[in-house]
Order: C-alpha cells, then structure tokens, then sequence
C-alpha cells in the first residue's frame, strides 16, 4: 500500500500557480501546443537541446525503445501506488499486464455501453433540456462499460465493505461518489509534477481513500477475479484499474464531445444520419464504423495526453530527425510532443485536415498514438473506442446539441481536467 | 501563501449540541481509528462553547479543531473524514443532521459534508512549529532516531569519543538498513525553509515588484514615440493623447522614486537608532533599553508614566512629522502637475532653502543633543539614587483575586501531563466589534506572514515549544477563539509567550474581553464577573508583560476538552531533532553532521 507522499511546495510562492497555469493552458489550447510542434518538426534540433520530441518518427521511436526510455516518469504522479502504466517490464509487469487482458476479455462492449448509453439517454429526454454531460450522462455510460472489470466484486468495490447490507445499499449516490474520488486520482497523472500542493494533496486524499476502499474487499475482488494471488497483487491491480479505466475514458468522451460541437458540419452530417437511421442507428455497422472513425479522428485533434514524459535511466541519445541525435543524460527526462506527431505531415497525409477517413496506411498504428505506441500501447484501446463510439452514437440520437452558455460557464475545470460540460438540448 | 498556512488549522462550530458533557467512549474509540487511519491529522480536539450571549438557543455549540498537514482544502479534508467507511463523523454529527440514524445514506453524507462546510472555519491566524512534516514522516523519523539510538549504544563502546569514526559507523547501519530506505532523500523543506531561508530570496519579492513597476512605467512611456517612430507624427487627438501618457508616466515616475527615496531614508533612520548607535554607545542602548521597559512595565510607577506621558508628547508628534514628511515628498510631484503655480508662488518661498550639507549637520546636531539629554538622565539617574528609586518604585499590582482554575480545565491538563498539551480559549470582541474584528484580523495576518517567512525554525519569536497556535474569528465575528497544541505546562508556554513573543501576543488579544457566561453545560467553566485584557500602550507594548493579570485573563478564558487526539505524541524538540539526524546520518560526512549525530543520540 502506498503512502502518500507528502512534500511541501519547494518553488517560490507564485511561481507554481504561474507554471501550472501555463500547463493547463496549454492543454485547453492543443493549437499553440501544435504550433509549437510544428516549430520543433522543422527545427529538431532545437527540441533536442531541450529534450524534447516532435517529429512522429522521433515519438515513434522513443515509445518503441521502452528500456531506453522508460515508464516511470509516471511513477510520482501515481498517488495511489505502482501499476502497469508507471513499471518497468520484468515479472511483475508481465503478471500484471496477463491479468488486465484477462479482465478486458470479460467487458462486454459495445453491447453493455449501447445499453447503458440507450437508457441515459431515454432520461435526458424525459428530463430537462440542459444537463451535464460528464455527471449526467458519460460516467455511467463508461462505469456501466467497464463494470465486469470488478465483475461480482463492483458493488463491494463501491460500498467499501465486505457487508452485503453496505453492498445492499449502493445506490447512484454512492456510485457517484467512488467515481468522483477516483477522478482525482487520475487527474493527478494528468497534472503531473506542476500540480499545485492542494490539488496533490486532493488526488493523495482520494488515493488513500480508494487504497483503504479496496483494501477491505480484496477478498471479493480475488473471487470475482477467480485469482488467488497475495493480497497486496489484487489490492495493485484493483485500485489500478479503478482509477486507469473510468476517469480516462471519460475524459476523453468529453474532449470527443467539446471537438465535435465546435466543428458544427460535421456534427450536422453525423447527425442527420443518425436521424435517418431512426431506431437503426445503434445496429448499422456502417454508420457505427463511421462513428468509430470520427472519434478517432476527433481525439486526434484532442488527445487526453498531448505531452508524456519519460525518465531517462542510463546516458543515451535521441533520434529527433535532425542531422545529429540528442544527447539524453541518465537521470534526466524527456518530453513527447505527441499532438505534434499526430500532425507530422510526413506521416499523416494532409494532416491538418479533419478527414475521419483517410486512408492511413503504413502508418495505421500511429492512428492510435493517443494511447501510447508499441508493446506499451493501452490495453484497452479497442474497449475504450467503443465505449466512446457508443457514447456519441447515443448523444447524436438526441434532438441538436450545444453547449449551454448564457448561465455561466458551460465547461468547467479544474487545471487540466474537465469537471463539468453543460448541454442543452435544443 | 497564507491561506495554505491557515487551512491547516480548521475549526467546526456546530450550534445546538444537545449530547452530554462527555463523549461515549465508542464514539472516541471510532474518532481515534478515523484519524490514525486517515493520517494526516496531527491533533483534533473537541469542546462545547457556551451559547452566544442573548442567542435564542441557549445549547452550547460542539466545537471540532483539526490541525491538519499542509495542503488540504477544508472541502477535501472534510470529504475524507466523512466519508470514511468507520462513519465516525456521523457518530458525532450525525444526530445534528437527521436524529436517530445509526446508518447514513450517501445522501445523509452529503447533508453532513455540506453542512460541516457551512460550520467551518479556517484560521485567521495561525503558527505551525513542526512544518513541512507530515504525520507519516515524523512516525518513521522517530522510528528512526529511536533504533539509532538503541544502535548508537553499541557502537559507542567500539569507537568511544571518536566522533567521526562514530558517526561513520552510525551511518553505515543506517545505510544498510533496507527499512530506511526513504530516509535517503533529504527532509523535504518548503521554499521559505529551504531555498527561500536567506534573506536575499526574501528581498527579491519587493525587488522585484519595484523593478517590474519601473519598467511598466518605462514601457507606457516610451509607447507613444515608439508608435510616432513607426508611423509617423501623430494628428491633434494622438498628440493629445501623447501628452497625457507622457505626463501621467513622468508624475508617477516622479512619485515612485520619491516614496523609494523617503522610504529608503525612514528605513535608514530606524536601523540607525536601533542597530549602530546602541552598538556603539552604551547610555544610548541603556536608554532605548529603558524606554522599551518602562513602556512594558506591568507596574505603574512614575517612570512608567513619564515614558507613556513622553512618548504621546514627543515620540507620536515626532513620528507623525516624519511620516507627514515623507507623505508630502512623495505626492509633491502631484502637486506640481496639477497646481504648479500655487506650487511655484506660494508654497515653494515658505520653504527654507537649506544645502545638504546643512541638512547634514542639522541631523547631526539633533542626534547628538539627543544623545547628550540621554547621558545627562544617565548621570542624574547615578547621582541621584534615592529620587531614582522613588520614580520606579513599583506599586502595587493589581490582581483582584488569587487564581481559581476550573476543575474540568485542571483534569484535562492533568490528562495530558505526559503528551502535548491542549488549549481552548474563548473571549469576546471588544466594541465596536467590527473595529476589533478587522485589528485582529489584520494583526494575524502579520503574525502568520511573520511565522510562515521568518521564524522557520519552529519558534514564534523567541517562543518555542508550539506545535499549532491558531486564532479564530466565529459567531459572526463576535467572539475570539484561540487553540494551541503545546510543549511543557501552561504556566511555562504563557511565560513563552511573555517573554518570547509579547508583541504579536498583546496584538492579538488586545481587542477582547470577558463577559459574564453561564457554563456550557454542568460541569463546565462559565464565567461570573467581566474582566477586560490587560492595559496595552501603544498597541504592542505592555498587555502580556502585566503576567499575573494576562495569566488570570487566559486561565479564565479557558473551555476544557472533550475528546484530545495526538497522532504523534512528540514534541517540537523531538521531532526537529529526528529530522535533523535524519539529514546527518543520509547527508555528506562533515564535522557538522557528525555532531549532529551526536547530539541527536545524546539528547
């Protein structure tokens, strides 16, 4: 069980807030990150006195040479432990990783996202005609998506406790709140070292708080699972798989949703399709694929993580495409200009277009570079495309949608992650 | 900066308590599994407040204070505590939200989560001695020092008083020891004890702020002839506008450098008077010695007078005129831009015109009269002995009674003999209060900005021994409530606190009284007569310094504790001292370290 790692702030006071800022803004605004990507695509060089990679062969070939580069940059934004994302390979990764296919093989998507989608939706309707479309609809989408992960175990997971009166007494209210706290969780990876103290310690809260969460069922979860590893194996890979799983995927959705509306033709054509479907438009495999298809594209243009970080453990050097490689010191670490590499036009073909089908090629793989390259790619990719693909297809059966503004702000943050994105319905 | 210092010390008033004097012991029992578990409480007290006076409900309020490691916003702490699967929270609150359920539902929860926030408040004002420490760390630090030491026993019979060949021995066990493996990173130290400690990093904020404000002014001028140079000369509207930018520019520029100037000056004098010329003349370090004391006696006697007498007569009248001064100094450009001609015709011939060097002489002149009146007090203070004696004769102190402590408050110090030691105490603001409300507010944000920049070493002032103090403002902004968590007895942390830290104290407290209160509940202290601060001069002087009345003053304040939990149970010492050996024993081998070492085993 890991315990927080509390460290008081060592940076003059405002210069956090100001570096922090600066990185959340940049998140928000993926078009100066691609700017600047495109600056370091021409220069290389330059990138390379800086340790950083834009070129999508250059990112391409840091993600493939993971003992070079390693996964551990992530370890210290992992409030709530060591898992797969953060390890090095060796036995325990491997183990770890088996037993994260094992558990992906028992979801069920797209059909249990389809009806979970189909009946969020049937309550929008019903509802009124502005709502929240992380709150109110994609969390229990993906949460219902991915509830075989815990399989029998979810409601125990839930409730804390080993209690079948506790597990009896899971409601939405209780649901929601374990999805909040593992939120934080993740939003601490996305934050990364900038983070403010309160908003580390927010996630380290939470994280302590999952840990405790799963520690008392770990007897559940082993027999969900049909395991019968030590205790501290399970309790790893349980709260790994809490806090990886849910908040990503949903934070994606969202970036999905927020690319979509601002591309209003887009969504007019995808749209208009699905009202011509009618009732057809959750079984036409066509218009799914095509769906499928748009979201991937549009996490192109948003992807959850447009910069990663690799620790560096040994001197090394870097291939940036420019005429000499980099030198990278051991102890050191470097950056992945991954929205840059979505857009190299030497890999992409007419890369700053939106075109959901193009024809990518070689090259295919790069497609998904949002989840990582290479034998260290999400496992979960096809899940989570699918789960998202479902999302969408749900939200275009609803009559228009905008974003609500006029009461306020219609997406909220909080730094990097987006706690709340306001719909209407027109 | 400072809202991170006082969210660390929070404190729930909940009107309308209607449990008993005593918490049930499963209801401690589940609090103390709540907060060892959760970690990252380092004390939690909970006390009953009598009801405001002429408040409707006559209930006390239960009052919770948590003093928490740094970081958390009152939202995410609450949140952790309530909904933390022991239920505790709702154990003690719960009967405040929905009577009668022993099981809350998640909504339940929320209620309580959302109304602990509306009962919440973070400090005002507040000091933490052990910072930058998490509950986690001290644990294993003291894990630390204790199987050092128990290793340093055997060791020191092998090396005896070498101390390098000890401590490199010591270190070595360390090293190997897998079960002090995260004692190899340094303690983590925030900005101001680490990187920010000297005094150049402090400077660089109003440095900076100066040059930052220069240059904007640079900038803002220098635009409209960057704009005519680029473009062109401008047309009448542009020239209008070029006139203004660069009048307003040059009259604040003007001004800036006036106020640095006066600032500069008034600074240079204050250090003049209070560090080179007591050092270099004893009769004047003997007078600013006597000034300072006469000032703080607790006593009236004639010399006590004189000075407060002296001090509204000549010391005020010449501040003000120093002040008024450099007031004048720094706006006279402004004058000068918007009346230059009464400027020029009317004021500027009532000024004297004097050189500089006459300037000079005259501060000479006055600095030396100054010093010969203060050598001639001195001569007549010598010759004149028995006068001397009559004008300090002390009179009598006036305490009205002898003390009586609560029993409730007695057993809980008696509780606590062997651990931190823990106090409520509860006043009121003076009239007008919102008068009393904004001083204090404002005195504790100097204090806690003091506290949080300088006094990084765990002392306030020369106060040592606190591990959190903090002030608070509640009832809206009626009443003073006060928390400490501290080492040693009562008698000696106000004693700290007279000596240690008597400004900031006197500034905090100066504001309230004692009205009149009826117990809390039976068993509880009320109070029957009204008592007001101590007398304070000048805002910072005396107060604290008149002992036995403060001390009455603080011991009739007091509220008894119903519950008391201490994650640690160390004291300030202590857990510097485990830190410190931490660092040696994992730092670079240096006759520094190595004494450390020592010292640490030998404490």
């Amino acid at each position: 069980m890991k315990l927080s790692t509390y460290e008081p702030d060592a940076l003059p006071p405002g210069a956090r807030s100001l570096s922090y800022g600066l990185f959340c803004w940049l998140n928000r605004h993926t078009t100066v990150l691609r700017a600047i990507g495109a600056l370091l695509r021409r220069w290389p060089a330059i990138g390379g006195r800086f340790g950083v990679v834009a070129r999508a062969s250059a990112v391409k070939d840091v993600l493939e040479r993971t003992r070079s580069f390693s996964n551990t940059a992530h370890a210290a934004n992992m409030v709530s432990g060591d898992y797969l994302i953060g390890m090095d390979p060796g036995p325990t990764y491997t183990a770890d990783r088996d037993l994260v296919h094992e558990r992906l093989d028992a979801l069920d998507v797209p059909n249990a996202s389809d009806e979970e989608a189909r009946k969020r939706i049937a309550i929008l309707q019903a509802g009124e005609r502005t709502f929240d479309l992380i709150e109110g609809y994609l969390m229990w989408v993906v949460f219902h998506a991915m509830k075989p992960l815990f399989g029998s175990a979810t409601d125990a997971v839930v409730a804390g406790s080993t209690d079948q009166s506790a597990q009896g007494a899971v409601d939405e209210g209780l649901q929601r709140q374990y999805m909040l706290e593992i939120r934080y969780v993740a939003g601490q990876l996305l934050a990364g070292s900038l983070a403010t103290l309160e908003l580390r310690r927010r996630a380290e809260t939470c994280g302590d708080a999952l840990q405790a969460r799963i520690d008392r069922v770990t007897g559940p979860i082993g027999t969900a699972w049909g395991i019968k590893s030590a205790s501290e194996d399970i309790e790893r890979n349980a709260v790994g798989l809490a806090w990886i799983s849910h908040p990503v995927t949903v934070q994606s959705g969202a970036l999905v949703v927020q690319e979509l509306l601002g591309r209003p033709k887009v969504y007019d054509q995808l749209w208009l399709r699905a009202r011509s479907l009618g009732d057809r438009v959750w079984i036409d495999a066509d218009f799914r694929r095509d769906v499928r298809d748009h979201v991937l594209e549009l996490m192109r243009f948003r992807p959850i993580f447009p910069l990663l970080a690799r620790d560096v453990p040994r001197d090394t050097e870097l291939q940036t495409g420019a005429r000499q490689n980099a030198k990278c010191p051991g102890g050191g670490k470097i950056s992945l200009l991954s929205v840059a590499a979505l857009f190299d036009p030497s890999a992409v073909p007419d890369s700053g277009r939106f075109c959901p089908n193009r024809n990518w090629g070689k090259e295919d793989p790069l497609r998904y570079l949002m989840f990582g390259y290479g034998y260290r790619q999400c496992p979960a990719r096809d899940h989570a495309v699918d789960i998202l693909t479902s999302a969408l297809i749900g939200l275009l059966t609803l009559p228009r949608l905008q974003l609500a503004r006029g009461e306020g702000k219609a997406i909220t943050y909080d730094g990097p992650l987006m706690l709340s994105m306001r719909m209407r319905i027109t | 900066m400072l809202e991170i210092v006082r969210q660390q010390m929070v404190c729930i008033v909940a009107p309308g308590w209607s449990g008993g004097a005593r918490l049930s012991e499963p209801c401690r029992k589940a609090l103390d599994r709540l907060l060892h578990d959760v970690a990252v409480v380092h004390f939690a007290s909970i006390g009953l407040l009598p009801a405001v006076a002429g408040a409707a409900d006559k209930r006390p309020s239960l009052l919770l204070e948590l003093a928490v490691e740094e970081g958390f916003r009152p939202y995410d702490l609450l949140y952790r505590l309530v909904y933390h699967p022991d239920g505790a929270m709702w154990a003690l609150f719960g009967s405040m939200i929905v009577p009668n359920v022993a099981e809350p539902t998640a909504q339940q929860k929320q209620q309580l989560l959302d109304k602990l926030m509306s009962w919440h408040s973070i400090a005002d004002g507040g000091f933490v001695g052990a910072r930058d420490r998490s509950v986690r760390q001290i644990e294993m630090e003291k894990d630390l020092l204790d199987r050092a030491r128990v290793e340093a026993r055997k060791l020191k019979s092998k090396y005896s008083n070498d101390r390098a060949a000890f401590a490199l021995a010591l270190s070595r066990w360390a090293y190997a020891n897998p079960d002090f493996g995260w004692a190899a990173t340094p303690a983590p130290r925030s900005y101001w004890r680490g990187k920010g400690a000297g005094i150049g990093a402090k400077l660089i904020y109003p440095v900076a702020a100066i040059v930052l404000w220069f240059l904007l002014l640079g900038i803002v001028w220098t635009l409209p002839r960057a704009s005519s140079w680029f473009f062109g000369a401008p047309g009448e509207v542009g020239k209008a506008i070029e006139h203004v930018i660069t009048g307003t520019t040059e009259c604040l520029f003007t001004m800036s450098w006036h106020g640095l100037l006066a600032l500069g000056i008034i600074v240079f004098l204050v250090w003049l008077f209070l560090v080179p010329l007591p050092a270099q003349f004893v009769s004047w370090r003997r007078w600013l010695n006597s000034v300072q004391q006469e000032l703080d006696r607790p006593t009236e006697t004639l010399s006590s007078l004189a000075t407060y007498v002296g001090g509204w007569v000549i010391g005020v009248p010449v501040l003000l005129a120093v002040f008024l001064c450099a007031i004048a100094y720094t706006f006279a450009p402004l004058a000068y831009a918007l009346a230059p001609d009464y400027m020029h015709q009317v004021i500027e011939p009532k000024l004297p015109k004097l050189t500089g060097l006459q300037i000079t002489a005259i501060a000479v002149v006055a600095i030396i009269v100054v010093l010969c009146i203060g050598a001639l007090f001195y001569r007549l203070n010598r010759y004149f002995t028995g006068a001397s004696r009559t004008f300090f004769h002390p009179l009598e102190e006036d305490v009205p009674r002898a003390q009586q402590i609560h029993p409730s408050v007695e057993r809980c110090e008696a509780e606590l003999v062997d651990g931190t030691q823990h106090m409520f105490s509860l006043t009121e603001l003076r009239g007008p209060q919102w008068w009393s409300a904004w001083c204090i507010r404002a005195a504790l944000r100097i204090v806690t900005f003091a506290g949080r920049v300088f006094f990084t070493r765990g002392w306030l002032g020369n106060a040592p021994g606190i591990h959190f103090g903090h002030w608070h403002i509640i009832d809206g902004g009626r009443r003073f409530l006060f928390c400490s968590n501290y080492d040693g007895n009562f008698g000696g942390y106000l004693d700290d606190f007279i000596n240690g830290a008597a400004v900031g104290t006197t500034l905090a407290w100066r504001w309230t009284e004692l009205h009149p209160r009826a117990p809390a509940l039976e068993g509880q202290p009320g109070i029957a007569n009204a008592r007001s601060f101590p007398p304070t001069r000048f805002l910072v002087f005396r107060g604290v310094k008149c002992e036995l009345r403060f001390k009455s003053y603080a011991r009739d304040s007091m509220l008894p504790h119903l519950y008391h939990f201490d994650a640690c149970n160390r004291t300030v010492d202590q857990i510097n001292l485990a830190t410190g050996l931490r660092d040696a024993l994992f730092g670079e081998r240096n006759a520094h370290n190595d004494d450390l070492i020592m010292r640490a085993i030998e404490t």
